[in-house]
């Protein structure tokens, strides 16, 4: 007898079986590379960190300390399950933008220079734009000295061209601030008109709005500490800084 | 024979872009640059390939009321292997195509074959069909990024080509409806040589 194939019973096993396999066969296959994946992605975090510092050599793990900043204040991240969360919020970026305390930072200590990553996140135009800028303070002000950003969708070309190295080079050097204490740095239209800004891209306005917010909005939540430790600077000119040295070492041992 | 007129009808007389002007809307996307066109290509013939290959050794067994059902199915599940297996080990390229290799899922040339051609033929002539098509969708989106590269950023693979001789980037290239424009001429230029394509 041969089997009716357009009889409803036939289909509905037919559908079942089909779903069956296909849904074994991928959630294997999601299973067995998800270790891989999620490597990937945990390498290109550190990778964009260090590429932020201008160290795309060193290795992350030597050289960057890892902190959260609550309340005003640097604490140290070290143990494993700790430094896996702030992994896993720099990779969630709806958490990432919407926290206001225990933000993830990045510092590292190099030749007599401090430098501090903060992770930035926003909206392009077609979807989320994301990166790494690293800051440095001096007196009154703070400095970025890298940024890298990356994007889900902007088009190539135009908008897209804030994930190269050309755009991101020209933020090298800007303070982030005016002479009145007003976050000044952005992409203007039509070419940067002084120091703090930077040319937006011909055709990519809309990205380089959404680059504009997110400088302003991420960098904001970190303000009161990047202007903090920058008055620390300034007293340390005053012959402070052994004092202070040593309470931010004694943190660290904790 | 028949195999050999199988791979090279796609390729040109009868190419899935220009012809049958199908997956079009892949090929406004992702030429602006080539390196993503190139990979985009590239998937989308395995695609075509493993699902024809995979359609037509089911064929036989395959309720014809859900057939649809069932191709999208065998379809989608190839592109997510696909896409599972760039972001496990090409993470780069899998990042700078982004959405679309999902988008394969909905590119008309996979779906037509299969049905035009797997559904009805053996399954290593109809891989060589899925092959072949794929390359002719590749071969157009690799000449129109070549195209929309070099005149608008004046880069081939993101070297420098044009700049040294002093040209200046035209930015109309980059933007999608020269992608439309680009291929219409190509099927101009390919419709004045094979005259036997002509609308009489």
């Amino acid at each position: 007898m041969a089997i009716n194939k357009n009889s409803n019973a036939y289909i509905i096993i037919y559908t079942v079986v089909m779903v069956t396999i296909v849904g074994a066969l991928l959630a294997f296959l999601a299973t067995s590379l998800k270790p891989m994946q999620d490597a990937n992605v945990l390498n290109e975090q550190k990778s964009s960190i260090m590429k932020a510092f201008g160290e795309a050599d060193a290795s992350f793990d030597e050289v960057v300390t890892m902190g959260r900043l609550s309340a005003g204040e640097f604490a140290v991240v070290a143990d494993d399950a700790a430094v896996a969360e702030v992994f896993a919020m720099l990779g969630n970026r709806k958490a990432l933008s919407e926290a206001t305390d225990n933000l993830p930072i990045f510092k590292m200590e190099k030749d007599g220079v401090t430098k501090y990553v903060l992770p930035i996140v926003g909206k392009g135009l077609w979807g989320d734009i994301w990166g790494y800028v690293a800051l440095q303070q001096t007196e009154g002000n703070v400095v970025i000295t890298g940024i890298v950003m990356d994007h889900a969708g902007e088009t190539p070309g135009l908008g897209a061209e804030i994930a190269t190295l050309k755009v991101q080079q020209m933020f090298e050097g800007k303070a982030l601030y005016d002479a009145e204490g007003a976050f000044a740095v952005r992409m203007q239209k039509g070419g940067a008109q002084n120091e703090h800004q930077v040319d937006a891209i011909t055709g990519g306005t809309k990205t380089c709005d959404g680059v504009n917010a997110m400088l302003e909005t991420s960098i904001g939540k970190y303000e009161s500490f990047l202007r903090a430790t920058e008055a620390v600077a300034e007293e340390c000119c005053c012959g402070e800084c052994c004092e202070e040295g040593n309470v931010e070492l004694n943190n660290e041992e904790e | 024979m028949k195999l050999s007129k199988n791979f090279t009808n796609p390729l040109a007389a009868n190419n899935p872009v220009i012809v049958q002007i199908l997956g079009i809307c892949s090929a406004l996307a992702v030429t602006v640059k080539l390196e993503p066109a190139l990979v985009m290509g590239l998937s989308v013939t395995f695609v075509t390939a493993f699902s024809n290959l995979v359609m037509s050794l089911m064929r036989n067994g395959v309720p014809s009321r859900i057939r649809i059902i069932v191709q999208l199915v065998v379809i989608a599940t190839l592109v997510i292997v696909v896409d599972q297996f760039l972001r496990a080990y090409m993470y780069d390229v899998s990042k700078q195509l982004s959405v679309y290799v999902g988008l394969i899922i909905t590119n008309c040339i996979v779906m037509g074959r299969v049905e035009a051609f797997a559904l009805g033929n053996k399954p290593w002539d109809s891989f060589v069909d899925g092959v072949a098509n794929g390359l002719g969708y590749a071969f157009i989106l690799v000449l129109v990024a070549f195209l929309r590269e070099l005149f608008g950023s004046g880069t081939l693979f993101g070297f420098d080509v044009l700049a040294r001789f002093g040209y200046v980037n035209n930015s109309l290239m980059l933007f999608p409806p020269m992608a439309l424009i680009i291929i219409g001429c190509i099927i101009w230029v390919h419709r004045s040589i094979n005259k036997d394509l002509q609308e009489k």
